[in-house]
């Protein structure tokens, strides 16, 4: 099998299972600019296999899984399937699917605004033929995949998954894998981080039952011993490269663990100073230290490790000491300042348009005042005091940060700190995806750096690596459940105490909200309607005529184009995007009915064909192209009124009958204006409610993993904007029948309105929600503001401020009710 | 070959050069072509791209905090500033001190309130700032009943107007404001915080910067140039009308990606956004001279904006994606592209 496999391997190729094969890739290299991330790894997944792969962080086994599953090509190497083999060119998500492979990822990817049952219909569409009940299909599909998965679940097939919790979303995820038709290879990546003992032991059985029937599993975890207990076969990567491959029987932990780099050990040169209390820096306190029973200082000189199951609340501690105000984290104090030096250094760590040297001295400048002024030469002679004890070359000062390997870039947000020269300084698995000699480095600088009589608080994943810290404090479920110092720090006893309150842990992460944030919340969706009952309540107090059908008719009928824009807007934002020209477009819409297609009806219907392709393609571009879409729709908007302008100059035309027909029926009893507003909330509904619809919430809540699911993004963004281009070019016509004549800026005021009452509505700009109902009465509300206004005599000056508040003051009360997200 | 690889390479830390080469080859085919042009037509497209600069310039500002954010408010605060100057100078040169100091105010309370939603509330700056305009609308039109009249002061006419042996006052000061703009960027700390912030917000929060003070300057600075970008367009025209603004929305923001500011963020270039000014002015002329009517100019500019940015994006993210790549550390799920695959040997 490999090429590189070591000595062993004989032994492993003796005793291989009879299966056929499944898939195989060999000879697998993938590089980013100079790191070779995989280098000649071959792998054959037979019927049957349970292949357990092991390897540190950064050793290349996401790389690897993702060109198995089409999500990233590899720069050389090939694929087989069953001995044919298959150019990486045409192999995408898509296609691994097809040939039945799925992938549980690490980062969940589910969509959280859409419910199991239609999470379960995106792995899986093509049952479901858009009819009437589909939903009742995939809930049954989604009940039986997870009762043979886990037994005993209780997870609603209709609830929402942004509501289960973290172990029951794996589940979900899991046994959405397993129930697809088709499936031959399911790659589990730490299916068990979340999970407790007892789902995991169901999961292993599942995986044992399964895997006789001839389904492959390729199993990923850093419980090494659940590896042991469920593989038939283990490969173990190190650096990119295979480092051994063979006999689950034949392996064992430690034997694994030395084969992932183990013995990269931290050597521990520093003795523990003894230190006054007016070195404490940093104080731990409150719930955090509650099991303990006493309070932790953390003084100069030290090296304090932070261990514990990943997710454990070593990350929140880390941000709480940083910026103790910000995360009112009860119970820490930090009395110097803190620098922090992050192990995810593409999200959390480099500027990726700046050279090393910029990347380094900004640790100093940002705590400068604003309008000092900035040297090069001065950065330079600062940068490399730092950078010589790293060994970090100066001639690379000038290089641009991404063209380093990930180890140099480490050693430059390291030097960043130092240049920073902050008395606390927090590690957050800085080693991460960092070669050994980078990291022996590290830590001889962790030593010397803290003898200097900084204090470093450092999180890892790498157990070995708190061997190096002067005191290692234990997390489990959020609190810290066992202080380890000195000789007293080993592997086994931080394994043993991470274990310790681990069942704890889950009850604690079930999702807590209080009930006064709910009534606000609440109150906020209720607004649409609260505000239309105020309005139409105060201007029939003032003047009675309004509620007979005739004043109603008057009233509402303006405000059919502004709901119809509103849809189309709906549409936009559900895909977490903002159309500006929205209104603009409408306008034009009505300039064409009413001069070309009431002049020559087939020019005219050309013409408006001609616009909505346009407006969809726009969709497109900004799609394929990832470019904002605020401001690719505020160029639109300049196109579509330049069209507008070309072709009528001046506010004419005339409504074709047939037009002034389709709007102006009548049906006697109830209000024109009221049936087809009720009409167009009911045509969003359906839409919504089709799978189109999931599909297209589903994009707009988590698109990467749509993408993973094999869901095409451009072709959505394009029927994402054609759906929105027939709401709004619907709303042109309406424009058109309503004024009996055309004005291409008619419908200018309607893009933000349309904005305005989606947000009121209850749709979040992030995007994901649809919300028909709401967003039609706030359409509707908004629209009544000018009539509200003449009511009661007041300037239509105020109309455009009125407006504009109402949309400040909803945001506002949207946001202090919203639990407010992390951001940055 | 060579000197055009070394010119490929600087270009790229260079964006300006594109727009400035536009500037050059569009002038010289309309020299030739249309005989009319000539370096004083040239002076008169500098001044009316000078009032583009300045509000060009703010918009950078906040363009490069990253993050999609973006000052639709500029147009509102240029109307709005045009009226209260009317209304606080009335054409009297003695009156303005008090007119500078009130476009000076109006900017700040505009950019603080437009921070105050963005930083202190996470409200998205375009909503945020597109419900600014709208309340600024209606000050304008309440401000647009009590104004006594169009006169404009002499001093304020002389400056917008004015020209110094043939070159516009107006293209000095908009010249002196590219000058400081780009050394502020390049050679003040804050120049640093801002280009830091918008190229990795959660990489700057950790560095120790406080990126909601960095990002609020910008949205104040924006409002402010805006602001007095108005006083002046105002004493340029000699008064003020509704709508006065508006063009300034798309065209400051075209401007400034035409100019090479990337628009995800973290790098700005002031001369890139001068060029770039004076470019999307130029094309406008050309369209007069063409002839072509009010609408053509509407879509041509649309259509320049869209496909730079098509062009644009492109770069931008090609230049990232490496960063989010490397490793192989588990970052968004972005699929290389097919080039990749196809460099393989054959």
């Amino acid at each position: 099998m490999s090429h590189i496999a070591v000595a062993v391997q004989a032994t492993a190729a003796a005793a291989a299972p009879a299966g056929p094969s499944v898939v195989s890739l060999s000879g697998i290299t993938k590089s980013f600019g100079p790191t070779l991330a995989n280098a000649g790894i071959d792998l054959s997944v037979r019927a049957g296999d349970v292949i357990g792969l092991v390897g540190g962080n950064g050793a290349g086994k996401t790389t690897l899984m993702r060109i198995l599953c089409g999500a990233m090509w590899p720069t050389l190497g090939s694929i087989c399937f069953a001995d044919e083999e298959v150019a990486f060119a045409g192999y995408d998500t898509g296609e691994a699917q097809r040939r039945g492979i799925r992938m549980v990822h690490q980062e969940l990817s589910l969509c959280a605004n859409l419910s199991v049952a239609e999470n379960f219909f995106l792995e899986t569409p093509a049952d479901s033929a858009s009819r009437p009940g589909w939903r009742a299909l995939y809930r049954a599909r989604a009940r039986a995949a997870l009762d043979a998965v886990f037994p005993g679940n209780g997870i609603d097939a209709d609830a929402e998954v942004g509501h289960l919790t973290i172990a029951e979303r794996q589940m979900v995820e899991i046994a959405r894998a397993a129930a697809t038709p088709g499936v031959k290879l399911i790659v589990l990546d730490e299916p068990t981080s979340s999970l407790d003992l007892d789902r995991s032991k169901q999961l292993r059985a599942f995986i044992r039952e399964r895997a006789k029937a001839g389904l492959a599993f390729i199993f990923i975890s850093h419980k090494l011993q659940e590896i042991i207990d469920i593989a038939t076969e283990v490969v173990v990567l190190r650096n990119g490269r295979t480092a051994w491959q063979g006999h689950a029987a034949d392996a064992s932990i430690g034997k694994l663990v030395q084969l992932m780099g183990g013995d990269a050990n931290p050597v521990h040169q520093h003795p523990v100073t003894a230190a006054s209390s007016q070195d404490v820096l940093v104080r731990l306190s409150g719930p955090l230290t509650a099991t303990l029973g006493r309070d932790i200082d953390i003084v100069r000189g030290e090296i304090v490790g932070l261990a514990g199951l990943e997710g454990s609340g070593q990350k929140e501690l880390l941000h709480a000491i940083f910026s103790p105000d910000r995360n009112q984290h009860a119970g820490v104090s930090r009395r110097a300042e803190a620098g922090f030096i992050a192990g995810d250094r593409q999200k959390e760590g480099v500027f990726p348009l700046w050279s090393v040297l910029s990347n380094i001295s900004i640790g100093a400048l940002a705590r400068r005042p604003a309008i000092g002024l900035v040297s090069d030469r001065a950065n330079r002679d600062t940068a490399i005091g730092a950078a010589s004890k790293l060994r970090l070359d100066d001639k690379r000062f000038q290089s641009n940060i991404t063209d380093l390997s990930g180890g140099n870039q480490q050693k430059a947000l390291v030097a960043r700190a130092m240049v920073a020269d902050t008395p606390v300084i927090l590690l957050d698995d800085p080693t991460r995806g960092v070669d050994i000699a980078t990291k022996q480095d590290f830590y001889r600088l962790c030593n010397e750096v803290a003898r200097g009589g900084r204090a470093l608080v450092w999180h890892t994943t790498e157990d070995a690596e708190l061997l190096a810290c002067d005191r290692v404090l234990v997390f489990s479920g959020g609190r810290i459940v066992k202080e380890l110092a000195g000789e007293a720090i080993t592997e086994q006893a931080i394994v043993g105490a991470s274990f310790a309150l681990s069942a704890d842990g889950q009850a604690r992460a079930a999702s807590k909200r209080t009930a006064p944030a709910r009534l606000g919340r609440k109150l906020v969706n209720a607004a649409p309607f609260i505000g239309l009952t105020a309005v139409l309540a105060i201007m029939i107090a003032i003047n009675p005529a309004v509620a007979s059908t005739f004043g109603l008719d008057l009233l509402l009928m303006p405000a059919l184009s502004l709901v119809l824009v509103t849809a189309a807007q709906m549409f936009i934002v559900g895909g977490s995007e903002i159309d500006l020209g929205v209104g603009a477009f409408a306008g034009l819409v009505s300039v064409l009915s009413a001069t070309l297609l009431y002049d020559q009806p087939w020019l005219g219907a050309l013409a408006l064909a001609a616009a909505l392709a346009a407006y969809a393609g726009l969709g497109g571009v900004i799609q394929a192209r990832k470019i904002p879409a605020i401001v690719v729709t505020l160029g639109a908007s300049f196109i579509w009124v330049g069209i507008g302008y070309a072709l009528q100059p001046t506010p004419g035309g005339a409504s074709p009958e047939w037009l002034s027909t389709l709007f102006g029926w009548s049906i006697g009893f109830m209000p024109t204006s009221i049936f087809m507003i009720v009409a167009v909330a009911l045509i969003v509904l359906v839409i919504d409610r089709l799978p189109l619809g999931v599909v297209l919430r589903g994009f707009g809540n988590n698109p990467a993993a749509m993408i993973r699911s094999g869901w095409s993004p451009t072709r959505y963004a394009l029927v994402r904007y054609l759906i929105a281009g027939l709401f709004a070019g619907a709303a042109g016509l309406s424009l058109t029948a309503i004024n009996t004549a055309s004005d291409i800026n008619s419908g200018n005021s309607y893009t933000l309105l349309s904005v305005a009452a989606v947000v009121m509505g209850g749709c979040s700009l992030l995007g994901g929600i649809i919300s028909p109902v709401g967003a039609v009465a706030g359409a509707v509300t908004l629209s009544l503001i000018g009539a509200l206004l003449g009511t009661l005599s007041v300037s239509s000056d105020y109309n455009a401020a009125t407006q504009g508040l109402i949309l400040i003051a909803l945001l506002t009360l949207r946001s202090l009710t919203a639990d407010r997200r992390s951001e940055p | 070959m060579n000197a055009l690889a070394t010119f490929g390479l600087w270009a790229q830390r260079n964006r300006w050069i594109w727009a400035a080469i536009g500037v050059l080859i569009l002038w010289l085919v309309l020299s030739i072509v249309t005989s009319r042009f000539s370096l004083s037509s040239l002076s008169g497209v500098i001044l009316s791209a000078s009032f583009l600069t300045v509000v060009g310039i703010g918009q950078m500002f906040v363009l490069t905090t990253g993050r999609g954010n973006i000052d639709l408010s500029v147009a509102s605060v240029i109307t709005l500033s045009a009226f209260v100057a009317l209304l606080t100078i009335k054409g009297q040169d003695a009156n303005l001190a008090i007119g500078v100091v009130a476009a000076i105010l109006l900017g700040l309370a505009v950019g603080a309130l437009n921070s105050l939603l963005v930083v202190g509330l996470g409200i998205p700056a375009i909503i945020a700032t597109l419900a600014t305009g709208y309340v600024l609308a209606t000050a304008t039109l309440l401000s647009n009943k009590a104004i006594p009249g169009f006169a404009v002061s002499p001093s304020l006419k002389d400056l917008a107007t004015g020209r110094i042996g043939g070159v516009p006052i107006m293209a000095v000061v908009a010249i002196v404001g590219v000058a400081v703009t780009s050394f502020v960027l390049r050679y003040t700390v804050f120049g640093q915080l801002l280009s830091a912030v918008g190229q990795n917000r959660a990489a700057a929060r950790l560095a120790g910067i406080r990126n909601g003070r960095v990002i609020a300057s910008a949205f104040i600075i924006s409002s402010v140039l805006a602001s007095l970008d108005g006083l002046l367009l105002g004493a340029y025209i000699g008064g003020a009308f509704l709508e006065m603004g508006q063009p300034y929305l798309l065209q400051s923001i075209a401007a400034v990606v035409l100019g090479g500011t990337l628009i995800f963020g973290g790098s700005a270039t002031a001369l890139g956004t001068l060029f770039a000014s004076i470019l999307l002015v130029l094309i406008v002329t050309t369209m007069q001279i063409i002839g072509l009517p009010p609408g053509a100019q509407d879509i041509v500019q649309g259509i320049v904006v869209i496909f730079v940015l098509a062009l644009a994006g492109r770069q931008a993210l090609a230049r990232r994606a490496p960063a989010d790549l490397a490793d192989g550390d588990k970052g968004a799920a972005t699929k290389t592209r097919a080039d990749t695959a196809t460099a393989l040997p054959k």
